[in-house]
């Protein structure tokens, strides 16, 4: 093929997603650069990159009882969550994939319309009926609420994802006498299990990100990360920033942890689709 | 073999039942509560039926509400497309394998961050005095002051460019992997007939993967409805009203002006049926 002279539109070609790649992180290491400045340093009219660097953010931040209820909640209802989901999404998700019946269509639907749902129609609802229950402002209650999405998000991506396993391994399976649940159990999940994997961490992401649903239903034993960190900055500018932006550092790296699985995801949903 | 297994009944109805409760329950609900009278402060409530959608139709601060979701909903979708498709498309055109996965991996970052993390960062960099993305401004300018998020012309787009951040990198690296799995022949065939490169994408690869494309935006006009926490975080609606979607002033009017549980739920009982009725009636559309 003719080879397209290097002319000026490529430079710009390159230079724009440079400036884009550039956008999509840069904010964030200014953030954790921030969180890393005393506050003379960051209150400046002219941004300062050199300064002398302070652990007492983030040492304040670790020390606060707010902060770290917040934390063990996220980490309790998420991780909750997320098992909920897995031990009921993925049984679903696989029967639906392997044994299509008349409903199948139907079924798939019913689960990604749960996404349409605005999370004020359900969460205010939600808080009366807790509340009448006497389980408002609880981790329970938390945890059910989140069960919701955690179970519906998986469900929805592990379908594809079983479905990808071939089929012959299975026949195979069912010919040297498994049953049907140990082909579940011992084949399809084995199989599966990257593309399930990746599944799983984006509801984790989707559950730890989630802010309307708790900070309606939580007033102060239950209230996760990111209630207290939104907390922090209604006490407007007398928080020093450097305390926000080291409680932000805080709330995002959990999901950053995940972004190699997910990456690996994402590249394997399109790998089925080429082959 | 595989049809007299008991494991489609065993794996699905327990999951199946579970989601019916766990949707229905508050859904139906809601409607209940938009029927009532019911307020924070007392227990006590009544029947008051469809007055408080009545009111609504009056309310001017829920028609303005109304125009602002929609605006946010235009605005973010479109920007977001836009952006995904421009980046996918230079991606794919100018950056070598190994530049790819270093831009899809930079690309994926912000959409991962909560909504929350994502509005501080911005709030911060927004800020007129000291913020890191007025800086240039203040730079060229001498001084002057620009504060994008308390002028009512402004705020909704500076709260929305948070949201393209977000969304529309991350869209950008789904416009490029669907680009690589589209064959080449037709893209040969377009460059031997001396195409543009501009026109291969706008009149052979784009039109190729509309139906992908129609799907991504639907999946966005899904999570531009979950705008709350960027506007709660940033704005809280304002200045004035300017930023106030209806999720806000659901939740202003539950929750923090005045407590009042069941008109913010006939509004969300309104946002429910609107979003309802018209993303099914979308989707079976992508669908066929």
């Amino acid at each position: 093929m003719r080879p397209y002279p290097i002319g000026l539109g490529r430079l710009l070609a390159k230079a724009i997603l440079a400036l884009a790649g550039f956008l999509a992180v840069f904010p964030l290491v200014w953030t954790a650069l921030n969180a890393l400045k005393n506050n003379v340093d960051i209150i400046t009219r002219v941004p300062r990159l050199v300064f002398s660097p302070t652990l007492a953010n983030i040492g304040y931040i670790l020390g606060r009882d707010s902060v770290l209820t917040g934390l063990y909640n996220s980490v309790v209802a998420c991780g909750a969550a997320v098992l909920i989901g897995v031990a009921l999404g993925l049984p679903a998700a696989y029967a639906v994939a392997r044994y299509p019946n008349r409903f199948a269509g139907d079924i798939q639907f019913f689960v990604l319309s749960l996404r349409f749902l605005p999370p004020v129609a359900v969460a205010i609802p939600l808080m009366v009926i807790w509340l009448q229950i006497g389980l408002y402002d609880t981790l329970p209650a938390l945890i059910v609420t989140y069960s919701l999405l955690t179970i519906s998000v998986i469900m929805w991506l592990a379908i594809p994802a079983f479905q990808a396993v071939p089929k012959e391994v299975e026949e195979a399976a069912f010919v040297d006498g498994y049953g049907a649940y140990s082909v579940f159990w011992r084949i399809a999940l084995p199989v599966a299990a990257r593309s399930l994997a990746g599944a799983v961490a984006f509801s984790f992401v989707l559950v730890w990100n989630e802010f309307l649903i708790a900070l309606m239903l939580s007033s102060s034993n239950a209230k996760t990360l990111p209630i207290v960190a939104s907390e922090l900055s209604q006490q407007g500018m007398n928080v020093p920033w450097g305390i926000l932006n080291a409680s932000v550092v805080l709330l995002s790296l959990p999901p950053l942890l995940f972004l190699g699985v997910l990456s690996g995801f994402l590249n394997s949903v399109f790998r089925q689709k080429k082959s | 073999m595989r049809r007299r297994s008991s494991l489609p009944v065993t794996f699905l109805v327990p999951t199946l039942a579970i989601l019916l409760v766990l949707s229905m329950v508050p859904t139906l609900y809601a409607i209940v509560i938009a029927l009532q009278n019911r307020e924070l402060s007392t227990p006590s409530y009544s029947w008051v039926w469809f007055s408080n959608f009545a009111d609504l139709f009056l309310d001017r601060r829920f028609l303005n509400a109304v125009w602002v979701s929609v605006k946010w909903e235009i605005v973010t979708v479109v920007a977001t497309m836009v952006v995904a498709i421009g980046l996918g498309v230079l991606m794919f055109e100018v950056a070598s394998p190994r530049l790819r996965n270093v831009y899809c991996l930079l690309f994926i970052i912000p959409v991962l961050l909560p909504r929350v993390s994502a509005a501080f960062v911005w709030k911060f960099a927004y800020h007129p005095l000291y913020g890191i993305a007025t800086y240039p401004y203040r730079l060229v300018t001498g001084g002057l002051i620009f504060d994008p998020l308390s002028k009512a012309s402004t705020a909704l787009f500076a709260v929305a460019s948070v949201d393209v951040w977000q969304w529309g990198l991350f869209f950008a690296v789904i416009v490029l992997k669907y680009l690589e799995t589209l064959p080449p022949q037709p893209i040969e065939a377009a460059r031997l007939d001396h195409a543009k490169r501009w026109q291969i994408h706008a009149y052979v690869t784009l039109p190729m993967l509309k139906a992908p494309l129609i799907s991504l935006m639907f999946v966005k006009m899904i999570e531009s409805l979950r705008s709350f926490d960027l506007i709660y975080v940033m704005t809280r609606g304002g200045p004035g009203v300017a930023t106030e979607t209806l999720d806000m002033y659901a939740f202003s009017q539950g929750f923090i002006e005045s407590g009042k549980v069941s008109y913010a739920s006939a509004m969300a009982v309104l946002m429910m049926i609107a979003t309802v009725i018209t993303f099914t009636m979308l989707w079976k559309r992508v669908q066929a």
